[in-house]
């Protein structure tokens, strides 16, 4: 039973979904797998144990967690692909998995890792494919396809065929593809995977844009941390299947919490007990070091860094998102929990 | 209708996908002769013996309409319900089922719509030629036969589809049916000789098991007039097939898992 929405701004709501999946296990080689067609032995591996949360329209969300967290598990709950083992999900008012046409024709599901573009055409006769899907107007497919060619710049790749655009081209194809219809409500599962930084920005900035536009709703898993700290005020943070944080995420990008990766690159190793001096320790392998610093006190730590070690490299990074996650849990900033839904 | 609207972008993507690739056009077409050739030389073979004019009451020109009918569907098959069934299994391996699933039109129409074949277009145009012509050979076609005859044929091209989609819908909980589909493909092929020609045990089996007897002996008794109106009931079968199909299809989605990525 869906719990009913009071608030009318909440276009996403998931009460205690979870997802089991059952999969047969066999051992390596022939042997193993003369066994398991004899006697499969099947086993349940909880992927997602009752997740709770609810996005507001318009609102850009950060999906984080490690791998097999359960993050793509969850959208393909939410956008109607897997039926929920239990729990129940909300959509727009709509239940996804009935996979109703109206439903269907206010959502998308990018995910970065599979392609929807007709492989051996250009990519613009998949276009028209999904114009006649979602029964799009030939003047607003126009519209639209003129104000994404703006921000995306897809002049001169529309025309060849899939197979022979770069990966880059590919995925600005691919969001275009998917955003055709104008949804109010975007999945969007690693959009930027694979990317170099100029192409990671200018997807940010399309998505950016069609927020800003359109009001729509987006719930947007990545790892690279640039792709939340620029587009999500909101994070969710899941692991092992479980929703361990909701919350801001500002508290820790900019925050007086908030720390920044310094990579150095030593020409003369050092012990660890001196390195700590100039920072948290994260990684030391040779001559290959990782610090934690305070982001207010950047440039003064990297410069002590610079005169007293014998540095041959030296970067600012932002940190990977497992150790923003990570910082969390220290037990000096416990997380507000998550709040349980009624 | 959207419906329409949507097959033909579908076939001019086809179209579009096989002008990339010429060579093959060529290599279609002999392959096609050479199918219908395999088809004909076995019964012309068969009837070159001066002591034997007909077969389990077929004559020449019964058999080869057999032929034709067999070779209509061989081509429908490959033409239509090959490219897109494959499909299937395919996108439930590697889960690029997923985005027909996110698309608001029937899954199981853009499943068995998207993809044409057309390379192999002659195949069918062969088979009903070899039709036509033999008709005209035997010289017995009436207007109601041939009506009948149309009827039923369509039908069994419906049990025809339910029974491919069927197969292919196992694919959820087998993930590779391959070998099932050429299980098909194997004893369909028995449907080039008249039912009537084969051995007795086997009859009932491809008459209810697989339905292959009803695809091209039937259709051809139909035309050459022997068949009384109780054989309508073909209809029904394939009415009923579409509806388990159609059935088993949703059953299988609420079990889809979508490959991870
Ligand atoms: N189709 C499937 N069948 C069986 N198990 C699956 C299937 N899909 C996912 N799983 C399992 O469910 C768990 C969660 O997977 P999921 O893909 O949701 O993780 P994720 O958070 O998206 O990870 P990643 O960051 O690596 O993409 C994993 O342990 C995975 O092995
Ligand atoms: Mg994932």
């Amino acid at each position: 039973m869906p719990v009913p929405t009071t608030d009318p701004d909440i276009t996403v709501r998931a009460a205690q979904l979870r997802k089991a999946y059952t999969v047969t296990e066999k051992e390596p080689g022939f042997l193993g797998s003369l066994r398991a067609f004899v006697r499969p032995n099947t086993r349940t591996v909880e992927a997602v144990k009752g997740v709770s949360f609810e996005l507001r329209g318009g609102e850009m969300v950060g999906f984080l967690g490690p791998n097999g967290a359960g993050k793509t598990t969850t959208l393909k709950m939410l956008s109607g692909l897997l039926h929920p083992t239990s729990g129940a999900a909300t959509v727009q008012g709509h239940t996804p998995q009935k996979r109703g046409t109206a439903f269907l024709k206010q959502i998308t599901l990018v995910m970065g890792q599979k392609q929807q573009l007709i492989w051996d055409l250009p990519a613009q006769d998949s276009f028209l494919v999904n114009q006649a899907i979602y029964e799009i107007p030939d003047a607003e497919y126009r519209a639209t396809m003129r104000e994404f060619d703006e921000v995306l710049d897809l002049s001169g790749i529309l025309s060849k065929q899939v197979r022979k655009l770069s990966l880059g081209e590919r995925m600005k194809c691919e969001l275009a593809a998917a955003l055709l219809h104008r949804p109010k409500v975007l999945f969007l599962d690693e959009p930027t995977i694979g990317l170099d930084v100029n192409m990671q920005e200018r997807i940010r900035e399309f998505v950016r844009e069609y927020n800003a536009r359109f009001n729509a709703t987006v719930m947007l898993t990545s790892h690279y941390m640039a792709d939340v700290t620029a587009l999500c005020q909101r994070i969710l943070v899941i692991d092992g299947g479980e929703l361990v944080f909701d919350g801001d995420l500002s508290a820790l990008t900019s925050g007086p919490d908030a720390r920044k990766t310094v990579r150095l690159q030593l020409s003369r190793p050092e012990t660890a007990a001196r390195l700590s001096t100039f920072g948290e320790l994260i990684r030391l392998d040779g001559l290959d070091v990782e610090l934690a610093v305070p982001r207010g006190e950047v440039s003064a730590r990297a410069a002590a860094m610079l005169t007293h070690l014998d540095v041959a490299d030296l970067t600012v990074v932002d940190p990977p998102i497992e150790q923003v996650i990570g910082q969390l849990f220290r037990s000096d900033k416990k997380p507000e929990p998550v709040k349980a839904l009624a | 209708m959207r419906f329409w609207k949507l097959l033909r972008i579908y076939l001019s993507a086809s179209l579009s996908v096989q002008l990339a690739y010429r060579a093959n056009f060529l290599a279609a077409i002999l392959s096609s002769f050479a199918n219908l050739a395999t088809g004909l030389l076995g019964v012309l073979l068969f009837y070159s013996r001066p002591e034997i004019k007909e077969l389990g009451g077929w004559n020449l020109e019964g058999a080869l309409m057999v032929v034709g009918f067999f070779t209509l569907t061989e081509g429908l098959i490959s033409v239509w319900l090959r490219p897109n069934l494959t499909q299937l299994s395919e996108g439930i391996r590697t889960g690029t089922l997923d985005f027909l699933l996110l698309k608001p039109v029937d899954a199981q129409f853009q499943l068995s719509a998207r993809n044409l074949n057309l390379l192999r277009l002659p195949d069918m145009l062969l088979g009903l030629g070899l039709i036509v012509w033999a008709g005209a050979a035997l010289g017995t076609v009436t207007l109601s036969g041939a009506l009948l005859s149309a009827v039923l044929y369509l039908s069994a091209i419906a049990m025809v589809y339910a029974i491919w989609f069927m197969l292919n819908t196992t694919a959820f909980w087998l993930v590779n049916v391959q070998n099932i589909t050429e299980l098909f493909q194997g004893v369909f092929s028995a449907g080039r000789y008249p039912l009537q020609a084969l051995p007795l045990w086997i009859r009932p089996v491809l008459t209810f098991v697989i339905p292959v007897a009803f695809i091209t002996t039937i259709p051809a008794q139909a035309l050459r007039g022997e068949l009384g109106t109780a054989a309508l009931f073909s209809p029904l079968v394939a009415l009923i097939l579409l509806a388990i199909c159609r059935v088993l299809w949703l059953r299988a989605l609420g079990s889809y898992t979508s490959a991870s990525s």
